[in-house]
């Protein structure tokens, strides 16, 4: 059955890197897209629908460029336990500390832990619609966000102008396939996990915008059959920690007055 | 004269000190003192793939964030505040590190008092009490109170009129 997926998979991959080569001098039309990278995107995506429950970890690194265009990079784990379609608990470790997000189908909270402070606000009926509600209003971005959207978003796949397939390769022991695109403003590759659980590994995002194209990457450890009880999504304020609000995003654009 | 002309070598010193300890301690303190002042950071490193549009977003929060920043500076100065880092806007915990604490409260004693609708990173560390009004925490330092707040994924801290 090994021998199976890979028969499937090896023509796609040598008819990429062949047209990959072809077109490197050509300019960036549709035929710099392989359709065989689209289409394992759009298996990853399909597939990550049918989860109902998982786990995930994440080991992320994220640049930041300084105003004197020296890059300075930022790491955290992530520890995100979701419940379709409308629970999520998430802890964020980095040098900072501890924070957490909770979606227990009703409410968000946000909690940081060596501040001593959380907030809560009502939360709309989706994981996908929390997440863009929380970047719209509030500026605040969940970890892992693309999770939210593969197999969600048609739209992904018109912004992409290049895409092409890789090669084999190895993430934590698991046989990957890699693949790389390109849209506007970035440079993106993903590694899709071979065989019958085609998810996410692993995530390079490149930022063209900047002159010096900060990097983002995750690396993902998968759990579908995660433990938990209802318990586990829902906020109480240990001792001690108190509630504050949550600035809207306008009204930070007020405040610059 | 030659007294005040004491303290206030003495306090330069402080905060030249408080400031290079900060700096040996995280980087990220010394990389705000070579930006000029500022000590921002100019780009962030996009983090996910499908959102475009809010990207863009984040990219005015953060010119949002650098603008109150820069109002910090003067109730918080640089070495604290300043900072892209210890500043807090990357974490969830904002301002804990007890030495950046105390150059807050060193830098506070040479400005006047707090400007209602100001954000600072933390207010003082000593002389403050928690207080729950309508069951949100403020925290309120002699006259001037301080309402804490999540700004993106950190606290920041308002200064507003006494809630009651």
């Amino acid at each position: 059955m090994v021998v199976v997926a890979g028969t499937v998979l090896c023509a796609p991959i040598g008819t990429g890197v062949l047209a990959n080569a072809g077109q490197q001098a050509a300019s960036k039309d549709d035929d710099a897209i392989d359709p065989d990278a689209m289409a394992a995107l759009d298996k990853m995506g399909a597939y990550l629908r049918t989860l109902k429950a998982f786990q995930v970890r994440a080991d992320v690194a994220t640049d930041r460029v300084l105003d004197d265009g020296q890059t300075i990079e930022f790491s955290s784990k992530v520890d995100m336990v979701i419940a379709r379609p409308n629970r999520m608990r998430v802890e964020v470790t980095d040098d900072i500390g501890h924070r957490f997000f909770f979606f227990d189908g009703k409410d968000f909270t946000i909690y940081g832990q060596a501040a001593g402070f959380y907030a809560t606000v009502p939360a709309p009926a989706t994981l996908a619609k929390l997440s863009e509600d929380l970047n719209d209003k509030y500026g605040i971005e969940l970890p892992l966000t693309d999770l939210f959207y593969w197999g969600t978003d048609e739209a992904i796949t018109k912004r992409i102008k290049a895409a092409d397939d890789i090669g084999p390769s190895t993430v934590d022991g698991i046989t990957c396939e890699q693949y790389a695109f390109r849209q506007e403003g970035i440079d993106w590759q993903i590694w899709i996990q071979l065989g019958e659980f085609p998810l996410p590994r692993k995530l390079v995002i490149r930022t063209l915008t900047d002159d010096a194209k900060p990097q983002h990457s995750e690396i993902l450890t998968w759990n579908l059959a995660p433990s938990f009880s209802n318990d586990a999504f829902a906020f109480v304020p240990p001792p001690g920690v108190g509630r504050i609000t949550i600035a809207e995003v306008q009204a930070k654009a007020a405040e610059k007055k | 004269m030659k007294r005040s002309g004491l303290i206030s070598a003495l306090l330069v010193i402080a905060l030249l000190f408080s400031g290079s300890v900060l700096s040996a301690q995280r980087r990220g303190g010394g990389g705000a003192a070579r930006g000029g002042g500022g000590g921002n950071y100019r780009s962030s490193a996009q983090t996910n793939v499908n959102r475009n549009i809010n990207n863009n977003a984040n990219i005015n929060r953060n010119t949002n964030v650098n603008v109150n920043r820069n109002v910090n500076v003067n109730v918080n100065n640089n070495y604290h505040g300043g900072g892209y880092y210890g500043g807090g806007y990357y974490g969830g915990g904002c301002c804990y590190h007890p030495v950046a604490a105390a150059a807050a409260v060193t830098a506070t004693a040479v400005v006047t008092a707090a400007v209602v609708g100001s954000i600072v990173n933390q207010p003082p560390a000593t002389g403050c009490v928690t207080q729950i009004v309508n069951g949100l925490s403020y925290t309120q330092c002699g006259s001037t109170w301080y309402q804490p707040q999540f700004s993106g994924s950190t606290t920041t801290y308002v200064v507003v009129n006494p809630p009651r």
